[in-house]
């Protein structure tokens, strides 16, 4: 990978590390965990505690045809029973169900000019963007538990870190955090590994894992979301941001 | 107690007159009967006296899904609603009506396996049911409405994700010929008066709960991923319907109808179905494109899409969007469904249309018709409604037995010209009960000849298509010779039975079947489409496995539109599908591992206790000669087998009418029927001479109580 190529480049160049040690060093870290972040903090010489909030951005998504969801839901029973042993749409990281009978807007939108079942018949399989920086989710978690997955950069959520708190929940605009009541923990996509079971359970090949792209500034969020960023973290964004040393 | 996946343990009771609800263990008490019909059944011989009618506070009705249901198992999203219908004539006897849709599944993630729902309520209301929190509301505001107001209001007090089972107004008016509706267009036929009678307006469910899969997760992706590879399309056709380069064979009447060239015209964009390779399991929700199937080639550019039931990767509903809907008939442009709904407004209410059975008007009757029933909620019985509406128009019955006035008050110029707003004329009558026309129109085909006192020529005309107790013909010797007619005998509503439809008709030529069905039956179970043989034991072991096998979809659940899969589209596998198939799902998922042989004998159980509940309702154990009976057309009209609705109906060949066992024909012979019975009545274990189930067989099923009961009432045979 050429010298540039990716945010984390752009980055430790920003911060004018000693590059291949420093960059192979904090990629090695950050593959198994995004505790890596405040060692890279620490890294950089002189610079605040404050951990680095900033994540790489991932290698792929999952993106949807909403001409051609058939509203079978094999997507969802797939994302859970394949994964978790169980068949629960609730806990489904691709998200059909709520926007089956009225589409996303809901019946505000009227029933027959609306959209869904009840409607004019597009629906809409919501997905994860898989955010690049800031990351909501990653950003409002108090525990830094939500992290990168080795392989395919998919945000995910470290089960022994997360507390449970759902603050991660009030942070995505797209609400595609999902909750697993019986674990009192939270959970995400995370794009099963580079093989999304959605994908290849999807009866009309309407999802399809491609190579990542910004769909955060292109897909009309559910809902304002309620940023919240800790104050620890919040000064790890001087790490970048600040008028401080950079 | 063993802990089982698949069900969540828990019945739900609910009694409208006392208001009382509370909660059983499924698996103590019905782990034996599945689910679905197979609880049904029980409850209804556990707790509803003989000779209850379906109207009466004491019937009751049993929602239920099975083990499957909620799951990844391809096509497990249905519903069976098991109850005393009160369509059977001259008796009110068991029956289920089915339906697909997404409520049955929300059920499973709400924590239920079944819901029995007893008494009556003296004021409408709704069942609201979120998790385990379970409420009964007052429905006044809903009560009047068609289905889409009466969803549309539950989901604005539940929630838009909120699966509601609601009926219209045919339902709260006891129109008998009346559905249960949920997910738009899906609905499980005569038994929404039954709602109506205990003024239950609807059965809403949210779940957020989970159906545990007992086997390994990877281990239950294969089997998953193995049972798609062998299903074709819509009622398991495994060949396409045009040549295809990878195809060795086609035929034209197979519901695999997806090819190159042909779209979802009017999804925005356009959506080709194009080649779905068999292989190709990211494809396998394109291979059916019913709305040309049922409407014809204009249909193309109405459909946005095809859609269908949770977890079924067969999409058999057509979605269709008719823009001048509204200008025209004030109707929503947007209509979904699968055949019988989208073919019902050319099924005989109208006999012919300006441009032909596929042309403009015709589509537009069809949904027109769509909309009527499933908003206000009535049943077309599969077509026997229009049928029997056709039937009283030729022979001047209409004209004879209404009153001058209302006779007049009908717009028949608008049939005259194929106008499909006449639809909504005559639908509105129904569901309202206007009138004597709409009154005995609704009470379907039994009660309303006798009403009006039809004359027996009614009985044996093949244009009625009439088989029983006011139930049709379906898929009877026209396509399956003897082993269709063994089908049709035995239950006291549309028998909605496929398995045996769904293997002969897969679109394989007859010898591939004939080697197919030689492994399963035994030589001699399958002839060529009209072209039969005598009776034989293999025809009877055929008849036998299609029955089982449905009354064990409908517990499990599976859809029995696709199920069993007998044939497969896979070339490499010699076409063969895999018999075993509904068990291997059902061990994985419950991990109460049972074969083939032994889930078998569940159904077999299921429908021993089916045929008791018959036995002890109409008070004779002479089912032979007093329930299993064949319409005279079948032996003597010699058009028998030429199609059914008045536009569809064939021309029989010149000359003198074939003779049965001819070239041609689906003509049966008497006594070869009655040899078949015999060998029918055998296969079972049940006595030759009433078609009873004995003694024995029923402590072979653990029936033991059962055949107590009977002897009690001298309904044993000897």
């Amino acid at each position: 990978m050429a010298k540039g190529d990716t945010v984390l480049d752009r980055i430790i160049e920003h911060l004018d590390l000693p590059s291949e040690t420093t960059r192979r060093g904090f990629l090695r870290v950050n593959l198994r965990t995004a505790a890596a972040l405040p060692v890279l903090g620490a890294l950089a010489a002189g610079s605040t505690k404050s951990p680095l909030i900033i994540l790489d951005n991932a290698e792929g998504l999952v993106v949807a045809d909403t001409t051609r969801c058939v509203g079978c839901k094999r997507c969802e029973t797939a994302c859970t029973e394949f994964n978790e042993g169980r068949a629960q749409p609730s806990l489904a990281r691709i998200k059909v169900s709520r926007n089956y009978n009225f589409g996303p807007r809901g019946q505000q939108a009227g029933m027959f000019r609306g959209m869904g079942e009840f409607g004019n018949f597009r629906v809409v399989q919501d997905t994860c963007k898989q955010c690049p920086h800031p990351v909501p989710c990653a950003t409002a978690c108090p525990h830094s538990a939500i992290v990168l997955e080795p392989k395919t950069k998919a945000r995910m959520v470290d089960q022994n870190k997360c507390v449970g708190c759902r603050m991660c929940q009030v942070a995505c605009p797209w609400e595609m955090m999902t909750f697993d009541e019986s674990a009192g923990k939270a959970s995400k996509c995370f794009l099963c590994n580079g093989a999304p079971e959605c994908v290849q359970a999807c009866t009309t090949g309407a999802l399809r894992y491609v190579s990542w792209r910004d769909l955060s500034k292109a897909i009309p969020i559910r809902r304002g979301a309620f940023p919240v960023t800790r104050d620890y973290k919040s000064a790890g964004c001087g790490n970048c941001h600040s008028i401080g040393k950079l | 107690m063993p802990t089982y996946g698949g069900w969540t343990g828990k019945t739900l009771r609910v009694n409208l007159s006392s208001g009382k609800i509370s909660t059983e263990d499924t698996i103590a008490k019905y782990k034996d009967y599945l689910g679905g019909k197979g609880v049904g059944y029980r409850v209804l011989w556990d707790e509803v006296p003989a000779g209850t009618k379906g109207f009466d506070e004491a019937n009751k009705i049993i929602m239920g899904v099975g083990p499957l249901t909620g799951t990844s198992a391809p096509s497990s999203g249905r519903t069976s609603i098991t109850t005393i219908f009160p369509t059977s004539y001259p008796w009110e006897l068991v029956a289920a009506g089915h339906m697909g849709g997404h409520w049955g599944a929300e059920l499973k993630y709400a924590g239920w396996d079944n819901v029995i729902i007893e008494g009556k309520s003296e004021k409408p209301v709704y069942i609201a049911i979120v998790d385990s929190k379970v409420e009964i509301r007052d429905a006044s505001h809903l009560w009047g409405n068609g289905i889409y107001r009466a969803t549309a209001s539950i989901c604005q007090e539940m929630g838009p994700e909120t699966q509601v089972a609601a009926i219209g107004q045919a339902g709260e008016n006891l129109v008998r010929l009346s559905v249960v509706n949920n997910a738009y267009s899906h609905s499980a036929g005569g038994v929404g008066a039954v709602f109506g009678s205990k003024k239950l307006k609807a059965v809403a469910v949210r779940g957020t709960g989970a159906v545990r899969i007992a086997a390994d997760k990877q281990e239950w992706k294969k089997l998953t991923r193995y049972a798609l590879s062998i299903m074709g399309a819509n009622n398991n056709n495994v060949v396409p319907s045009t040549r295809q380069p990878w195809a060795e064979y086609f035929a034209p009447m197979s519901r695999w109808t997806a090819r190159k060239g042909l779209y979802w015209g009017a999804a925005d964009p356009p959506v080709e179905t194009g080649e779905c390779l068999p292989e190709d399991l990211n494809r396998i929700g394109m291979r059916t494109m019913k709305a040309t199937y049922d409407m014809g080639p204009l249909a193309e550019k109405y459909t946005v899409r095809m859609g269908g039931c949770s977890s079924c990767p067969i999409r058999c509903h057509s979605h269709v969007e008719v823009p001048q809907m509204e200008e025209k008939y004030g109707l929503s442009r947007y209509a979904a469904s699968t055949c019988t709904r989208l073919t019902a407004g050319t099924s005989g209410f109208i006999e012919s249309y300006p441009e032909g059975r596929n042309g403009l008007a015709a589509v537009e009757a069809n949904i027109v018709a769509e909309h009527m029933l499933d908003d206000y909620g009535i049943w077309d019985n599969y077509h026997q409604l229009s049928r029997d509406f056709n039937y009283i128009c030729r022979s001047g019955l209409a004209k004879s037995r209404l009153s001058a006035d209302e006779y007049k008050s009908i717009p028949w110029e608008k049939r005259e010209k194929g106008d499909p707003s006449f639809l909504q004329d005559i639908y509105r009558r129904i569901a309202f009960r206007e009138g004597e026309l709409g009154s005995v129109l609704g009470e379907g085909s039994g009660l309303m000849a006798k009403l009006w006192n039809f004359p027996e020529a009614y009985f044996n005309d093949m244009r009625v298509d009439l088989w029983k107790m006011g139930h049709p013909r379906h898929h009877a010797n026209e396509e399956v010779g003897q082993t269709g007619v063994l089908v049709n005998m035995n239950y006291n509503a549309n028998i909605m039975c496929h398995s045996h439809r769904n293997f002969i008709t897969c679109g394989l030529p007859t010898n591939v079947l004939q080697t197919l069905g030689e492994k399963l039956w035994g030589p001699g179970a399958v002839d060529a489409p009209r072209n039969y043989t005598p009776m034989n034991e293999a025809k009877a072991r055929f008849a036998v496995w299609s029955l089982l096998r449905d009354e064990l979809h409908d517990s499990l659940t599976l859809c029995n539109w696709m199920y069993p899969l007998a044939s497969s589209p896979l070339k490499s596998r010699n076409y063969e599908g895999d018999n075993a198939i509904e068990s291997k799902l059902y061990s994985l998922v419950t991990g109460d591992k049972k074969d083939v042989a032994e889930l078998d004998l569940v159904a077999e159980r299921i429908f021993n206790l089916h045929r008791a509940l018959t036995v002890r309702d109409m008070n004779t154990s002479d089912m032979r000669s007093k329930h299993d009976t064949i319409p005279d057309y079948v032996f003597d009209d010699p058009q028998v087998g030429f199609g059914g609705g008045p536009e569809g109906r064939r021309t029989p060949p010149s000359g003198p009418p074939p003779k049965p066992f001819t070239p041609g024909t689906a003509r049966m012979d008497r006594a070869d029927m009655e040899v078949g019975k015999d060998m029918y009545y055998e296969t079972l274990g049940w006595d030759k001479k009433t078609g009873s189930p004995t003694r024995a067989t029923l402590e072979k099923l653990g029936l033991k109580d059962v055949a107590d009961k009977l002897a009690q009432m001298r309904l044993l045979p000897a």
